[in-house]
């Protein structure tokens, strides 16, 4: 495996300089969604499926389709080369982060003390995967305040109001394909959210997943998004962040501490959590590539 | 028969893995968009497909043979679905370049 893990690191790099030297905008995104799946990839050696999931979904599929859509609309990038100094001042500071990565991970040595304590406990956690347990139990404060930039994110892309993109109709294959895509997206996002609780998954990789199969459904002009009731959408979009702020002060009445499940309801409190976090997800993404709002 | 299905999943990922291979040697040497694309949308779909029943045959359960048949057709319904629409945009782009020159 030691000569795939070489390739496999190479194939990142060559894709990331794809990504940043391309003179097309196409090919760069495309270049960049690459390299997304490549460190998926990565991410999977390294024994990390749960952000090998999310990298894929949000990362590389997401991502990839918001700046697909924001290519053709950007204008043309400059084509007269940086000054020299920008580039010195580029690589000195690359090479700087570069090495105080190294230098923290070799100096903090083989063998990070979280792990074994969050193996200890996971048991106590409600569910049996360590990743949801930290995520939605011991560090669920984290959590929330991330739900909280997604939607102080989808906040920011509302009050700029971008222009929508125009939806053309992508032809006759895109119906057909929506109609088989989209029930399986909704099946392997609620699979993924169940899974979640003893296996890598969970709600971030189930919302992206969910995403997707709308937008495809967006993308085939069946639906148009306008019609799909915005405000809807955008109540979704905080329903999780305000069921997640309910269930930290509902857990703060019931055991006198913020986040602190009652004992033995762990688990249906946290995929309540994960569930109202998914479609939270799901919409806040649809939100952000179908334009929150109409432009005046 | 467990030996025989060993050797039937290697022999059927090596297929796959060559349709992938003569897949991208296409997109690397043939001259333009639409035939790249009729050789990406094919060799990749029977080289996926290929490589998933050879996965099949290895992972000898039945949870596992499912989620693997739903990859390739995903991997085969979002194939097709791109390869059509690279292929009707480059056509109308072409179209409409004829028309206002």
């Amino acid at each position: 495996m030691m000569v795939f893990d070489a390739v496999l690191a190479a194939a990142c790099l060559v894709a990331a300089a794809m990504a940043l030297f391309a003179r097309d905008r196409i090919a760069a995104v495309a270049a960049f969604l690459v390299m997304g799946l490549l460190i998926a990839l990565a991410w999977l050696r390294l024994g990390a499926p749960d952000v090998a999931l999310a990298e894929a979904a949000i990362g590389a599929g997401l991502t990839g389709a918001l700046l697909l859509r924001s290519a053709h609309r950007i204008p043309a990038a400059p084509t007269k080369p940086l000054p020299s100094a920008q580039w010195l001042g580029a690589g000195v500071l690359s090479v700087a982060v570069g090495g105080a990565i190294v230098w923290t991970s070799m100096s903090i040595g083989a063998a990070p003390a979280y792990p074994p304590l969050v193996a200890v406990a996971v048991p106590e956690s409600g569910v049996e995967n360590p990743v949801t347990a930290v995520l939605l139990n011991f560090r669920a404060w984290d959590t929330l305040l991330e739900i909280a930039v997604l939607f102080a994110a989808l906040a920011v892309v509302a009050v700029v109001k971008p222009v929508r993109p125009r939806i053309a109709p992508l032809g006759p294959l895109m119906l057909p394909f929506a109609r088989v895509v989209l029930p399986l997206t909704i099946l392997l996002a609620g699979h993924l959210l169940w899974q979640g609780g003893h296996a890598p998954g969970g709600a971030f990789q189930a919302g992206a997943v969910l995403a997707g199969g709308a937008i495809a459904l967006g993308l085939s002009g069946a639906v148009r998004p306008i019609r799909w009731g915005r405000a809807g959408l955008a109540w979704l979009s905080i329903l999780g962040l305000a069921a997640f702020a309910v269930a930290a002060l509902a857990a703060e009445l019931l055991t006198g501490a913020l986040l602190g499940y009652p004992a033995g309801a762990a688990k249906a409190w946290i995929i309540a959590i994960e569930s109202a976090l998914t479609l939270s997800i799901a919409a806040t993404l649809l939100l952000l590539f179908f334009g929150p709002a109409e432009r005046h | 028969m467990t030996e025989l299905l060993h050797f039937a999943g290697i022999g059927l990922m090596i297929a796959g893995t060559a349709f992938l291979a003569m897949a991208a040697l296409g997109v690397w040497r043939l001259p333009d968009l639409l035939s790249r694309l009729h050789v990406l949308t094919k060799a990749d779909t029977a080289g996926v497909a290929l490589i998933a029943l050879g996965a099949a045959c290895l992972a000898q359960s039945f949870a596992a043979t499912l989620s693997l048949l739903l990859c390739t057709l995903l991997v085969a319904l979002s194939g097709a679905t791109t390869g059509h629409l690279i292929a009707r945009d480059h056509v109308e782009s072409a179209s409409s370049q004829e028309e206002s020159p």
